[in-house]
């Protein structure tokens, strides 16, 4: 009878140490991303990113703090492609897991199942892959984003299409029923309302809908573009819809999912003229002196470790790990992380102003855009021969836009 | 608008053939063993990725593959067949329940793997089908169809055929048919039931991997397009009436003409909202389907 009490003594201590222990030798950093459901493709491009942060960090030794190197451990929450499961890892990593700080989610819909939650539990989240407004509008205290709304950077994509010759004039613009492609939508009308190209038509349709019916009732419109809010999947099938029905309009713009090779890959030549928009490519010019030194490195590097063409979204998820590794270096703090040493990445995070390879991550402090990151510049791609090609604003531009779209049968 | 409307009629049958596709064999399996197979996207998505891989291998139009696929995942179906009969077939639990969980299990498997084997991004299978369509203008009025979703409807048409054959005119049918009324009765009549159970579960199987490759040249395939498929055969075949295979095209057909009409001539925001209370009234005025012949 002794011995069994002085075991479970025993087991329990073993439980009970780690709990106060208090010093760590590392960061523990919550991921919580779609790693399957309907958006697992951007998730897992997410995680890549996050990963790709977290094994270089590590290669280097760790997070330099007052000279002692701390690694990172990533833990991870598949978000399912739910709000609520995000926030029900949200919870898990911030009550389970005690992480010190998170890496948001894929989609604007699960960012804003996991934010609340991080409130609650006072824990500072960077998302690299969320885009809507609505995030920022909800101006969250411990959330912060690297790819700005889509409302920032949107716009930027129908003024290159305004500047073509012969200018568009009429549009037809949808968007998926969810939180990030109903604002892409929203932001293509608005933007195209103000360049002076009609709106005739403006609909939200509804998730992974075929949308064959829609673009014949369209075809009879006869628009010059078609502006269309959606994930990867839902932009290849409203192309294969439109190469379906024989209907090639002046110009097609998209937004995220152009940029992935997947597009490319799944349409061959119909991906061919496809405008989008982005913040960041592997060819675009920048200077850094955290881990990468321009974007090509990072480029060719993601490319040696996943054996893909990386988008804006690889990108601005690894950028997340930079702005915390950043800001923690700035405020001194070594893991675990207690709640003053949150309170005070938060302000550093607030501060941050860095050249990464990803461009410049400062995070807006009011209005709008609250804690989103706005030293970016919108950039209009184009897939032209296979590659996705900066076409504007000029002074980005490494080719003319090719407009109008040739005709599905012609290429 | 009413230019439109024979677009609408025509999408609307279209979307009604690959409806059918999707739930035909779904219908059967549920009629005959009474299994509703959660499984049935996941089989759809794994024939599709058979599909892709065979046409890139080969560069051959992938309409010709079906037969192999039909062949592949038949032989897959026959021999998975008696699994789930002794999951369904136990002392304990109801065996519905036990039959829904068992393939609700399977298609997590699946998925799981397609997303571990194939990756999670979306590709998309090559016909040469996909570039073709019949193109009417007159005026201002337009009509077109495209080759491919006709050539999917053709395909709904002839499996649908097929079945009806098969079920109604020959001794297998017979079989079938005697095994869905009642097993033990069949038994006694020199019916093996389990045998006839494994050819049924291995022809849904078959013509669900057929569709796959069919759904992968209309849209895009991926490791998780399983789950949407599920839950629209199962809009279907509810609405046919659970089992009744008869009722399979006429509700596939509704729901298309349901959507094309909603993404033409009102919000297209609705037409979900507009598919389930159709459903939903359906349900309540008739609770076994359309024709009211369903389990």
């Amino acid at each position: 009878m002794k011995r069994n009490i002085f075991f479970v003594f025993v087991v329990a201590l073993l439980l009970v140490l780690p709990q106060f222990a208090g010093a760590r030798d590392f960061f523990k950093v919550g991921v919580i991303t779609s790693l399957s459901g309907p958006l697992a493709t951007g998730g897992n491009v997410t995680k890549y990113g996050y990963d790709m942060w977290a094994n270089t960090v590590n290669s280097h030794g760790g997070i330099e703090i007052q000279g002692k190197k701390y690694k990172v451990q990533l833990f991870y929450s598949d978000a399912q492609s739910e709000p609520s499961q995000a926030a029900s890892g949200a919870e898990r990593l911030a009550t389970q897991e005690k992480v010190d700080f998170v890496l948001g989610p894929y989609s604007s819909g699960a960012t804003l199942g996991a934010a609340p939650v991080l409130e609650k539990y006072k824990i500072p989240m960077i998302t690299g892959s969320a885009e809507s407004p609505l995030i920022w509008k909800q101006k969250f205290y411990y959330t912060f984003g690297t790819i700005p709304p889509v409302n920032f950077t949107g716009a930027g994509a129908i003024k290159t299409l305004a500047q073509l010759k012969p200018a568009p004039k009429k549009a037809v613009i949808l968007g998926s029923n969810d939180a990030f492609s109903k604002s892409t939508a929203e932001t293509f009308k608005e933007a195209s309302e103000k360049a002076g190209i009609k709106v005739l038509k403006f609909s939200i349709v509804p998730q992974g809908q075929d949308l064959t019916p829609f673009m014949s009732a369209v075809k009879v419109l006869r628009p010059d573009f078609i502006g269309f809010g959606g994930h990867d999947d839902e932009l290849i099938n409203l192309v294969k819809a439109l190469h379906q029905i024989d209907y090639t309009p002046k110009a097609l713009l998209m937004h995220y999912g152009v940029t992935e090779p997947a597009f490319i890959e799944a349409l061959g030549k119909d991906a061919e003229y496809v405008f989008g928009g982005s913040v960041w490519t592997g060819s675009l010019h920048t200077k850094s002196d955290i881990l990468w030194k321009d974007a090509k490195s990072y480029f060719e590097d993601a490319r040696k470790a996943f054996g893909i063409d990386v988008d804006y979204t690889h990108a601005g998820s690894t950028a997340a790990g930079i702005a915390f590794q950043a800001a923690l270096q700035k405020i001194n703090a070594a893991p675990p992380l207690k709640m003053e040493a949150r309170e005070a990445l938060i302000k550093a995070l607030e501060d941050l102003d860095i050249t990464t390879f990803y461009g410049r991550v400062n995070f807006a402090t009011e209005g709008q855009f609250y804690h989103a990151n706005v030293g970016l510049d919108p950039l209009t791609i184009q897939i032209q021969n296979g590659k996705v090609t900066l076409v504007g604003p000029e002074n980005y531009a490494e080719a003319k836009p090719w407009y109008p779209m040739k005709p599905w049968k012609e290429r | 608008m009413l230019l439109l409307l024979p677009q609408a009629l025509v999408d609307g049958i279209l979307i009604g053939g690959v409806f059918i596709t999707i739930a035909i064999g779904f219908s059967l399996a549920f009629g005959v063993m009474h299994i509703i197979d959660l499984a049935v996207g996941e089989w759809i998505m794994l024939g599709a990725f058979l599909g892709f891989y065979l046409t890139q291998w080969t560069n051959i139009e992938p309409l010709l593959f079906l037969p192999v696929v039909f062949a592949a995942f038949g032989i897959i179906g026959y021999f998975l067949q008696p699994v789930i009969f002794r999951v369904i077939s136990g002392i304990k639990g109801d065996p519905v329940l036990m039959g829904l969980v068992f393939t609700f299990g399977l298609a997590l498997i699946f998925k799981g793997t397609g997303l571990t084997i194939f990756g999670f991004y979306s590709h998309s299978i090559p016909s040469v089908f996909s570039a073709g369509s019949i193109s009417i203008e007159i005026g201002n009025f337009y009509l077109t169809i495209p080759i491919m979703r006709f050539v999917g409807l053709a395909y709904a048409i002839i499996i649908t055929i097929m079945l009806q054959y098969l079920l109604k005119k020959s001794n297998f049918g017979l079989a079938v048919r005697a095994l869905a009324q009642n097993r033990e009765a069949s038994g006694l009549m020199g019916i093996n039931p389990k045998k006839t159970s494994s050819y049924v579960y291995a022809i849904y199987v078959g013509i669900s991997a057929m569709t796959g490759v069919l759904i992968g040249s209309i849209f895009s395939l991926s490791a998780q397009m399983g789950a949407r498929y599920t839950a629209l055969s199962f809009f279907v075949v509810v609405l046919a009436g659970m089992g009744y295979l008869a009722g399979v095209p006429w509700a596939a057909f509704l729901l298309g003409l349901i959507q094309s009409f909603f993404l033409i001539y009102f919000n297209p925001g609705y037409t979900l909202i507009a598919v389930f209370s159709i459903l939903y009234v359906v349900l309540l005025i008739s609770p076994k389907g359309l024709f009211g012949r369903g389990w």
